[in-house]
This record gives structure tokens, sequence and C-alpha cells, in this order.
């Protein structure tokens, strides 16, 4: 019964706060570009029209099981990562769950995406795709260290243990660990596809990469989970270093505060190419991985 | 008569699984002097012949379908029996002999191939023959240490006896897993050794040399029970949390996991890149070795058994396609999707659990590598072996998108039809047991890994309940998170249904975006061939796929040559200069001899 | 070769002109008038740069004219676009194109024809290769002229087609759908040989459940 309304309650809070933060995120870049920009619910109006689009092309069975799964890894990863701390609700499964499970399944919808984007036949979403794990493969490896300095800090995978360690502002792991958030800092703006890393789906080069071939209800279903993901992937962050939230507007203003600092630096840099992105990332969140590594693991 | 034959060799490859389930106490047999065979069922080597037990009966099925050639039955019964008494032995002896029979009846069956050419064949046994002389190496020096062949702990061992000792073994074993840069002779003999019989090269052979990597560690003082202080640890110090010689062991699993992972992804041939992809995941297993822990044995012996698995599947899968296409190389197919939907999954299957995606067990044992190296403190050897685990993903997709998606390339594949039942049973069979493993991974570490956690010492992992693996660090549940995936998937797809509008089949392959044009069958629209070519634009991958084995070993001659050519120099054809050089080598030793005072 | 009365756009077709089909009886259901709503204010447009009118799409779009206040942003590829926009003149050439990416766009879709050379030829009006009255290959919903319109009006033109979508007034592409035939007759008179293969739009006559 709890469950029953526990995990609606994720999904419902993931979605909105999803269309609000795209939304804001489409009037602050318009606001840095002198222009009015659209309404904050614009994302919602998007979404949903494409929901109730009337025809959806589809390109057989695998095609049409591809936005499923990705809608289905979004759905659970969200289910994996527990919202508040010190609370019986907004909790989902994230006992049963860890910070590596997380990270994997958060790789997990794209992937099965990824099939449904083969399927399709049409090169230039497989070319989307590939440029999406080579970024991947650049981004992980920084993201990963920085994670793992902060489980080492913590001694353990568990996101609760780590937000439960983390009871006032000086145990943030952002005041006691600030080099690790360094570290995932910029290979997490490439994680939730925005500037300067967002080269996989670039319209004007590979014809809007892995989403070239959805339309109608797929775009929409697409779409949602996107929104959804990038709450997630907020919140786990919220939960790794800013401690955590106790109730729902602490949990917003945080993630607010961290998607601000995302969008201000993803606002002014021009886009990277794949290879660019991945050779910064082995170099300077990396290299600044080692120096933390060297730090605070090898200097003790 | 055919059937007779098949039905023999059928049985012949149930025996591991016999030998596994009726041998109980040990067999001494004298041997002369005071040496004996001993043959005994240890928990470790109990282990592995399981592996070998599950996978000899499921490789042997597709075998059943070549015409019946009695000599490759022959030897792949003797391999057999070469890996049973290689695991029952109970000391140098008897190992020795199961290594030579298993190098020389799997040498003899990858020569049955009509492809192998005379390069494959030399480097497959001249290094197998490398090894298993380093390995009688090793063995001497044992004999020489402890004075008798029994496989047991050395009681007192100095650093330098160390280094004799492991330096030989570890050689013999590192060639066997196939480690950079002594995994020369792997991607050419899985790549061309018969279709059926590749999986049992990379599936069961690569594990005892895993097999022999764990056995060397117990050999050591203490064993691997000594925890920091015994093991390589006492013999070599200690590495932040765990042994120095182990992070040396460590750091050659992730780089040898790394290059053969670029490797894998460069590759054009569908088997070649299972045998690079084989290379790399046995490195992760190493690593996991060197780190020693309870936690990364625990990993490591689980990831053996999910690689053996995952490679029998995608083997026979494609060994189907082969058969079926005649073709392997990824330019060549596509779209097989429709025409094997089996194989499909089972390639799906094997690719999610190489990728090492959460629901299946690739991501348990993965899980329990990356805590143990979390647990050592060992976090750039983390790093390292993200990246190489994360650049898998790569050839995965490649691995399924070029046969079975995109467009078909080739006339055979667009005709080819569903592989033959003696290739799907075993597919099914496989896909099933990952499926299970992934669903409840606290009972595999229960049934497979505890046991020999517990003999070698160890702590046991332990798991609550079937479905969770527990470590110290906090765990999962496998049967949560498939459950919840899979709700979701029914959740979400029920919604979509509900949501108004039509949905429309595309009419051809061809209805697709494409800047306004009309692509036919003349457009190049298939990306298998070149997917990962991009790839070369990024400095290390490109200085990783620039560099070849060869090539190292081809420097190496160079660097030696030049050597030689310098001390050559010296030898000079006038006697003068003998003369001379006696004369200011004596003066040398004079003067040293006068500074330090003892004249 | 090129004959002034053979020249496409000199056959006047008056019962093409108006081509108009019912709409909905009673007005919109409340459903449907959230989703009319939606779709209203969110215009996804692939703006076919087919001629010098491709120019005024570009301000229209950035700071100085901002059109994504109205929820109009551009689409990278025809299968996530709603609203088609034929931006000047079109040669036969191009036509096909233009008629392979309206296909390929999902329903409800628009087009929005702007420039006079759309309307008439404009300046191209005796010219051999391009088209004059695109209404006759690809239902328009809405012409803006002007040589060229400015971003000004082409706002205008596109709060005019949101109204129209807003009342649920029925789209151009219901008269497509309805009279397929008449449509593919013209593309093939001006397109000849160079017509679309039949699986591009064969769906249109079995009821789009193919």
């Amino acid at each position: 019964m709890h469950y029953l309304l526990d995990i609606p309650a994720m999904i419902a809070t993931s979605y909105v706060l999803g269309f609000l933060f795209y939304g804001f995120y489409r009037q602050y870049n318009a606001r840095i570009q002198r222009r009015w920009g659209p309404s904050i619910f614009q994302n919602l109006y998007d979404n949903l029209k494409f929901l109730f689009k009337s025809e959806t092309l589809s390109h057989g069975p695998m095609f049409f099981f591809g936005p499923m799964i990705i809608v289905s890894g979004a759905v659970t990863t969200v289910l994996f990562i527990p919202f508040l701390k010190d609370s019986i609700w907004l909790q989902g499964f994230s006992q049963h769950g860890n910070l590596i499970l997380i990270i994997y399944l958060f790789v997990l919808g794209p992937l099965g995406n990824a099939l449904a984007v083969g399927s399709s036949g049409n090169p230039f979403g497989v070319m989307g795709v590939t440029r999406g794990l080579t970024r991947l493969m650049g981004l992980e490896v920084p993201f990963f260290l920085g994670l793992a300095l902060v489980m080492l800090q913590y001694e353990t995978v568990s996101v609760h243990a780590i937000m439960a360690a983390q009871s006032s502002i000086g145990e943030w792991t952002l005041v006691t660990n600030p080099i690790a958030f360094l570290v995932i800092l910029l290979p997490f703006i490439a994680s939730m596809n925005a500037a300067p890393f967002d080269v996989v789906g670039a319209p004007q080069e590979v014809y809007a990469g892995p989403r070239v071939e959805f339309g109608g209800r797929f775009l929409g279903v697409l779409m949602t989970q996107n929104m959804m993901l990038s709450v997630g992937k907020l919140v786990l962050l919220v939960d790794l270093f800013l401690g955590g939230a106790t109730n729902l507007f602490i949990l917003i203003a945080k993630a607010f505060a961290l998607f601000l600092l995302i969008t201000s630096i993803s606002a002014v840099f021009p886009r990277l190419k794949t290879e660019q992105a991945v050779d910064f990332f082995w170099k300077v969140p990396l290299g600044l991985g080692v120096v933390g590594v060297v730090a605070t693991v090898w200097l003790q | 008569m055919t059937a007779l034959v098949k039905l023999l060799f059928l049985a012949a490859s149930l025996s591991p699984a016999a030998t596994l389930l009726v041998w109980d106490g040990a067999l001494a047999w004298p041997l002369f002097g005071d040496v004996t065979l001993l043959f005994d069922l240890a928990p470790l080597s109990a282990f592995f012949l399981l592996l070998v037990a599950l996978g000899a009966p499921l490789a042997a099925i597709p075998m059943l379908r070549d015409d019946a050639e009695w000599p490759t039955y022959a030897l792949y019964a003797l391999l057999l029996v070469g890996m049973q008494v290689l695991l029952l032995a109970g000391d140098f002896i008897g190992l020795f002999v199961g290594w030579e029979i298993m190098t020389w009846s799997s040498y003899l069956l990858l020569l049955r191939s009509p492809r192998t050419t005379l390069a494959t064949a030399q480097s497959y046994i001249l290094l197998n023959l490398l090894s298993a002389f380093a390995l009688l190496g090793g063995i001497l020096v044992y004999y020489s240490l402890t004075g008798g062949f029994a496989i047991q702990a050395v009681a007192d061992l100095g650093p330098w006896q160390g280094l004799a000792l492991i330096g030989p073994l570890a050689l013999a074993f590192l060639i066997k897993v196939g480690t950079v840069p002594l995994h020369l002779w792997v991607p050419c003999s899985y790549d061309e050794a018969p279709d059926t019989f590749s999986a049992v090269l990379s599936a069961l052979l690569s594990k005892m040399g895993i097999y022999g990597l764990i056995l060397l560690l117990t050999l050591l003082p203490g064993g691997l029970a000594g925890g920091l202080s015994g093991g390589l640890g006492g013999l070599y110090g200690h590495l932040l949390d765990g042994p120095a010689a182990g992070y040396v062991l460590g750091w050659i699993g992730v780089i040898t996991s790394i290059v053969a992972t670029f490797k894998a992804i460069a590759q054009e041939d569908m088997k070649r890149l299972l045998a690079y992809s084989s290379i790399a995941q046995v490195g992760y297993i190493t690593t996991a070795i060197g780190v020693g822990s309870s936690l990364a044995i625990g990993g490591a012996l689980f990831h053996a058994l999910v690689h053996t698995l995952i490679k029998l599947l995608l083997f026979t899968t494609i060994a189907g396609i082969v058969l079926r296409t005649g073709l392997r190389s990824f330019k060549d197919l596509g779209r097989l999707i429709y025409r094997m939907p089996i194989s499909f999954f089972g390639v799906l299957i094997g690719i999610i659990g190489l990728a090492g995606m959460p629901p299946l067990p690739g991501f348990a044992s993965k899980y329990l590598i990356f805590v143990s190296l979390i647990d050592a403190r060992w976090l750039l050897l983390l790093a390292a072996m993200i990246l190489s685990s994360t650049a898998a993903f790569l050839y995965c997709y490649r691995l399924i998108y070029a046969p079975f998606l995109g467009h078909a390339n080739s006339p055979q594949a667009r005709t080819a039809t569903e592989a033959p039942w003696q290739y799907l049973v075993p597919e099914v069979v496989l896909m099933g047991l990952l499926v299970a493993l992934g669903l409840f991974p606290g009972l595999g570490v229960r049934l497979f890994v505890d046991p020999v956690l517990t003999a070698l010492g160890l702590t046991p992992l332990g798991s609550p309940s079937w479905g969770e693996l527990a470590t110290p660090y906090g765990g999962y549940d496998g049967v949560v998170v498939m459950a919840v995936f899979g709700g979701a998937f029914v959740v979400v797809t029920s919604l979509f249904f509900l949501l108004r509008g039509r949905m429309r089949q595309a009419a051809s392959p061809y209805d697709l975006s494409y800047a306004g044009e009309v692509p036919d069958e003349t457009t190049p629209l298939h990306y298998g061939a070149g997917m990962g070519r991009e790839l070369r634009r990024i400095p290390l991958v490109a200085w990783i796929l620039g560099h070849s084995t060869q090539g190292l070993y081809a420097g190496l001659v160079r660097q030696t040559q030049a050597a030689a050519g310098l001390l050559a120099g010296l030898y000079s054809g006038r006697p003068q200069v003998w003369i001379l050089l006696a004369v200011l080598v004596f003066a040398a030793a004079l003067t040293v001899q006068l500074l330090a005072g003892g004249i | 070769m090129y004959r002034h009365s053979h020249c496409e756009g000199f056959q006047q077709d008056p019962t093409a002109q108006e081509l108009g089909l019912a709409g909905p009886e009673g007005g919109l259901g409340p459903l449907e008038q959230l989703v009319a709503w939606m779709r209203k204010r969110s215009l996804f447009v692939l703006a076919f740069g087919t001629g010098c009118g491709a120019i005024e799409m570009r301000p229209l779009m950035t700071s100085r004219f901002d059109a994504e206040r109205f929820g109009i942003v551009n689409a990278a590829t025809p299968r996530q676009a709603d609203v088609l926009v034929i931006s000047g003149y079109l040669a036969i050439k191009t036509l096909k194109r233009v008629i392979r990416s309206y296909e390929q766009m999902q329903e409800p879709k628009y087009v929005i024809a702007l420039g006079s050379c759309t309307i008439n030829g404009g300046m191209y009006w005796d010219s051999y290769n391009t088209v004059k009255q695109v209404h006759r290959y690809l239902p328009v919903d809405m012409y803006i002229n002007g040589c060229m319109p400015r971003p000004e009006a082409l706002i205008e033109g596109f709060v005019a087609l949101q109204g129209r979508i807003a009342r649920g007034e029925p789209g151009g592409y219901q008269r497509y759908r309805e009279r397929i035939d008449w449509y593919k007759a013209n593309q093939r008179r001006v397109l000849g040989d160079n017509m679309l293969p039949d699986y591009t739009y064969d769906w249109y006559h079995a009821g789009g459940i193919a």
C-alpha cells in the first residue's frame, strides 16, 4: 500500500520537476541571449503535444520496444534513488540498490534505445549512438573516479548511508571532499547531455542523432524519460554532495541550485567534437581525479 | 554407426559432470621413490570442474551437427580428460600431465580447421609450449624448495626465492590467460579454430589459466588466508590496503583489458572481436586476483563463471550465423533479427552480460570487483577498469547492430534461416542460466563462490537471501531490480497503448529520414563496417590501435640487435685493440681496488 | 520542350482552390480542446530552405524576433516536425524532396508557404522549372505573401495558424489524406519518371493502417 502511493509520487515528482527545470533552462538561456523565451511550462506543452500526436511511425517490433525500454530504465533509475533523508516517503526501492547500481541503471535505458535506433536502419541514428557511447567512455572514467572517492570516504556504496553521514553543512561532501565534486562536475554536465558536450544529438551534424527516426508519441516518450532521468541525476548529486534533503522544498532548492550551476556553465560554452570531449575528460577531470587520489588516498 | 559415435561423444562430454558428482575421496598412486600421484577434488578445483561440466556438453551439442569426424570427437574427449586430470591433480606432476594433454589435444583440434594458417598454428603451439616449459621450470623450483610435488603452501619463502617460484609459474599461467603482451596466440587461434570449438577455447581453456593463478596464490606462505600479512603482501609488502605485488598483477590485468577492448572495437570479424573481448574479460579476473581479498577472489570466481556462460553463448550463436550465411565479417551481414530471432536474443543476452548491465550476472561480478578495488583503495586501477568496461559498450553494440539490425548487406544475409536446433538448444539453456543467475546472484554466491572462499581460508561473502548480493559496503537485490524493471516495462507499454492515435508500420526499410532523399538498396546505409573508426581521432586510442604486439616484439628485436651491434663494435679484427682493452680493464680494476683501499 | 500553355500554373483548376473539409460536429470536447491548445502552444518547424525566403527564418528564430515565445522552435528532422515551412520559390527538383519530407512528418502536420513565388511563381512566373502554385502538390495551410515577407509577417502567419489549430479547424493533412489521388496525379504530372517510389505514399490508400 505504501509502495502504491510512494512510486507514483516519485515518478510524478521527477516529471513535474523535470519540465519545470527544463522550462526554466529555456527561459534562462533566452534571457542570456536577450530575448523573452517561452513560458516555463513550454516543456510540458511540447511533451503532451507529442504524446497526443495522432500518428506514429514504427519500424518494427524492436523499434517499438526501444522507447519502452528507455522509459522503463528511467523509471527504474528514479525508483532506486532516495529522494528524501530520514523519511519513509519518496524512497522507492532504494533500500535494495546502491550507488554503483544506479550509475549502471543510468545507461541501461539509452543502451536499450540504441537497439531501436539500430533497427530503424538510419545510419545517422547509429552514428549518434556511436558518438554517445564514445562520449560515455570518456565521461564515465572521471565520473566514476570522483564517485569512488566519495564511496571510499564513507566506506560504503549505499546512498542512504552516504546521505546519513552528512548531517550539517560542515559535513556535506561538497565541503569535506570538494575535489571529488570538481572531478565529477564536468562529466556530470556531459551525462545531462548539456552543452558543451551535447554533440550526440547535434541537429546540424548527425540529423538529431539517436532520435532521428523517432516521431509522434515515441518522441514524447523520449522527452518524458529525459526529463525524469535528469531530475534523478540531480537528486542523486544532492544526496551525495549536498547532504540530501529532509523535505521536498529543500530538495527542490538544492537540486535547483545545482541545476543553475550546470546551466550557467553550459550556457556559455560552444559545442565540442566527440573526440575533443573525450580527450578533455581524460586530461582535465581525470587529471584532477588523479591529483585527488594522490592527495586523499596515497598521502594519508 | 555415425549415431553410435555421436552418442559416445555426447556421453564423453558428460564425463566432467559425472566426475564432479561421483568423485569422493582422494586417490593416491605411488609413482616412484617417495613421489605419489594425488588426485583430489578440492573446492577450488571443484568450482573450475563445474565450469567444465557445464560447458563441455553445451559446446558438444553443436559439434554433433557436423559430419561425424571421429578424430575431432576423440580429440575433444581427450581434451576433457586433460582438463579433468589438471583440475583433480593434487600434485604438480598430475597438473603438468593434464596441462600437456590439454595443450596438445587443443592444438590438434585447432589444426582441424581449414582456416588455420601456419602462423596461427605456430604461435599457438610455441607460446603454449613456452607456457608448459615455464610451468615445468616453476615445478622444479618448487621441488627444490619443498622437496616434494604435492600442492600446498610453502612454509617459508624469501623474496628472491619467491620470485624464482612465482616468476615462471605466473608466466605459464598468464600465457594461458592471454595477458598483453603474451596474448599473441589468442585472437588468431580463437578466430581460426573450428567455429564450434572456439567456444571451448574461450570459455574453458582460458579458465585453466585463472585456476593456475589462484592456485599460485595458495602456494605462498599463509596462502590467501593470511590477509594483509600473508600471501603476496607478506612477501613483497603492501600498497594501500592490498599486496604490492598484487598491484602489479592488477595493472597487468587492467592494461590487458584496455588494450584488448580497443583492439576489439577495431575488428572487422565477429569471432576476432569476441576473441579480443575474451582477453579483456579475463583481464578483469586477473586484476581481481591481484587484489586477493575475499571480495576480489569472490568477484573473480563469479566473473569466471559468468564469462564461461557468456562466451559459450556468444561463440555458439556466432557459429550459427556463420553456418547459415557463410559470412563472418560485420560489413557483410545485417537485418538478421527477423530471420534469426532466437540467435538475436542469444547475442542480446550475451552482450548485456558482457557489458555488465544490471539485471544480468555480469553486473554482479563486476560489482564485487569494483567494491574490492574500493576496499583496497586502489582507485586508479578502478578508473582504468571503468575505462575498459565502458568502452566495451561500443563493441557490444557493434556485435548486435552489425549482424542483426540495420540493412542486409549481402544476398546471404537476406535469405538466411534460423540456426539448427543443435545450436539453439545450448543457446536457450545458457540464456536461462544467465537470467537465473542475474535474478539470484545471492544464490550463485552461496552455491558456487562461498565454498571455495571458505576452503581458501577467506571470509565467505554470504547472502541474506537468494536475490541479494551482499558486501560489507552494501549490496543490491537482483530480484527487485528485475521486478521493478519488468513492472515498469509492462506499465509503460500498456500506458502507451492507451494513448490515442494510430501506429503505422514503415512500408519499407528504406522509409528513412534521409534529408528529403529516398535511399534505395544502392545507398550505403549500413554503418557496421565503419563503426568505431572515428575513435582513432582520440589520441590515446589512436596510440593503442597504432601499435601492435607484433610491433612491440619487432621493436624488442631491433633494440636487442642495436645493443648487440654496440657490443660487436668491441670485437674488431686487430689484436692491438684487444690488448689495449685488456690493459684498460686491468688498469681500471687496479684503480678501483686502490680507491677502495683493497691493496 | 517548354510551351507556354503547358507551363505549370497556367491551367487553372477552380475546384482545387478551396477544398474545405467540414469542421468537427458541435465543436471540440474538453479533452480535444486541451489537446488542441497544446498543439497550438508547441509548433516544431521544419524550415525547408527551398529559396531565398530561408533567410527570413533566421531572424524569426533568433533573438530579434524570438519565435520561441510562441512555442515555435526548429526541428531537426521531419519525423519531429509539426509545421513544414516552404521558404520561397520551389523548383521542381526540390519539390520531390519537399513532398518526401512532408510525407515523413507525423500527423497532425501543417504547411506554411511563404513568399509570392509559392503563390503564383512571383518573379519566376514564366520559369519552366518553378512551381507556381504549391497547393496543387501539397496542402498548404497558410500562405504568407510578400517578396520577402518580413519576420513580423511570418509571426502573424504563425499566429493565424495557431488560431486555426486551437479552433480545431481541419488541417491540410486531412485534405491531403482525402484527396491523395488528386495530389499524386498533379505531382506525377510535373515529376514524371522522377516520381517517388510507391511505398512512400501507398499507405494513404490503405487507410493509414498498412
